[in-house]
């Protein structure tokens, strides 16, 4: 931090974007419409980007939005993606909930630590859906949600990092 | 370890309330998701009209760049297809000889059909597409298996239509906007369909593993009426699929029946047809029942 401040690298009177307390909002209505890239996949293993970038914002800041901003964004997703209405909603909310008493509990963050929360988030969202899918008449076996799984936890450094850029250009540092 | 008492923003009484407000509409986000949720696995068709339009504004940005990765994918797959080249020729020749004989057997039997048919005075209703289009996305992630095909209620495209290209039969609509609609795609697991198997015309049903392809379960349990490379075909039963479409190869046995890919590749197709159901008074009829599976 001091050494940062020594540096002097930043050119004076830079400051955030304009709107910066919206950037991180509006990434995750991007991330959900990637969901209209012309892929037709067969086996449906991509992740859920909107979740991961909304995981990704929430596990590096928690003033990045105010909580309850996790339910139209997830209507957003629901409408965009056609998850039945109000999946996204309630997972998403119930996310930023429990990050909020996650914070409160944790000593310390960390790399690891962050990527095991994001893990547990994950699995919670790809078991919502699955249960979902099979109340709606789609029962599948359990062990389907492992590879979709595996790949978003996979994922999930490499769309926190890309997180962190965006957070660093939106504050101007 | 015991949490420190709530996170205080400060001395501030507008910061605090403010935290907690948000909180409380964080909560009350939660219980709208959960009763919107419980609305929607309830009585699917309530959101029908909203979804609709969510499908026209994605729709255009997905159609328009189609074309690019349509072009992008053409380009590798042409150029497989100059691996081997002489070979592939020698075999294309020779099934072409097979497949001209087939072709004459075929018209002649046909012809036969129609004197036969002529004979009993069958009525069958004329298939003619209603519309036109691309399959030009899809759902990839989540365990349902949706298509977003380029046509929608202004084309005349109505829920609960059949979806077909020239190989093969790729589901039935369930959303509809005006330029777009989505389609539940055959390797669903919610969608159903009665088949038989084109080689004995065994009775069989299709139903969709999630990914990408397809159970088969013959209706009479027993022994395994499947081979390896069978073809199975829609069987017009239960009213909504026309007859012999067909809709998939079984590629592996299990124990009491096959694993099946599609014939129609909803991701290579390029051009689907809408079809009106095989026969619209028997859907009608089951479309109370039908519509809590949807």
């Amino acid at each position: 931090m001091v050494r940062a401040a020594l540096a002097n690298r930043r050119p004076i009177g830079q400051g955030p974007v304009t709107g910066a307390q919206y950037v991180p909002a509006v990434t995750v209505l991007f991330a959900c419409l990637l969901t209209a890239l012309p892929i037709v996949s067969t086996s449906g293993w991509y992740p859920d980007f909107g979740f991961l970038v909304l995981i990704a914002w929430r596990l590096l800041r928690a003033d990045a939005w105010p909580a309850w901003w996790a339910a139209p964004l997830g209507l957003f997703n629901d409408l965009v993606t056609g998850h039945p209405v109000g999946l996204s909603i309630a997972v998403w909310t119930a996310t930023m909930l429990l990050l909020d008493l996650t914070d409160r509990r944790t000593m310390w963050r960390g790399y690891w630590l962050e990527w095991a929360l994001a893990a547990v988030l994950l699995l919670a969202n790809e078991s919502a859906e699955w249960r979902v899918a099979q109340v709606m008449g789609a029962s599948l076996p359990y062990l389907t949600v492992v590879p979709p799984l595996l790949i978003s936890i996979l994922s999930f450094p490499i769309v926190a990092w890309f997180i962190s850029r965006i957070d660093r250009w939106r504050l101007g540092r | 370890m015991a949490p420190p008492g709530g996170s205080r923003p400060g001395w501030s009484r507008r910061a605090q309330y403010g935290l907690f407000f948000s909180f409380i509409a964080a909560v009350a986000g939660l219980v709208i998701g959960l009763v919107l949720l419980a609305l929607s696995l309830v009585a699917p068709k309530s959101y029908a009209s909203v979804r609709g339009v969510a499908l026209d504004g994605t729709a255009p940005v997905t159609s328009s760049l189609r074309a690019v990765t349509a072009t992008i994918g053409g380009v590798f797959t042409g150029a497989g297809n100059y691996w081997d080249a002489a070979h592939q020729n020698a075999q294309l020749k020779r099934e072409r000889e097979l497949m001209l004989q087939r072709i004459i057997e075929a018209k002649a039997i046909s012809q036969e059909n129609g004197e036969l048919k002529a004979a009993l005075q069958l009525r069958e209703h004329s298939r003619s597409p209603i519309a036109t289009g691309r399959i030009v996305g899809s759902s990839f992630s989540s365990p349902r298996r949706y298509a977003i095909f380029s046509a929608g209620t202004a084309d005349g495209v109505r829920v609960g239509m059949p979806v077909r290209t020239a190989k093969g039969l790729i589901g039935r609509v369930i959303d509809s906007g005006a330029i777009s609609s989505r389609v539940l795609l055959i390797s669903d697991r919610a969608s159903i369909i009665p088949a038989k198997i084109l080689r004995g015309g065994q009775p069989v049903i299709s139903q969709g593993r999630g990914d990408g392809t397809i159970d088969l379960r013959p209706l009479e349990v027993g022994h395994n009426p499947f081979k390896r490379g069978d073809i199975v075909i829609t069987s017009g039963t239960g009213g909504l699929y026309p007859p012999l479409v067909p809709i998939a190869r079984v590629v592996r046995l299990d124990d009491d029946g096959a694993i099946a890919r599609p014939l129609a590749d909803p991701g290579s197709s390029s051009f689907a047809l809408v079809e009106h159901p095989y026969e619209p008074a028997a859907v009608a009829e089951e479309a109370g029942g039908v519509a809590d599976t949807q």
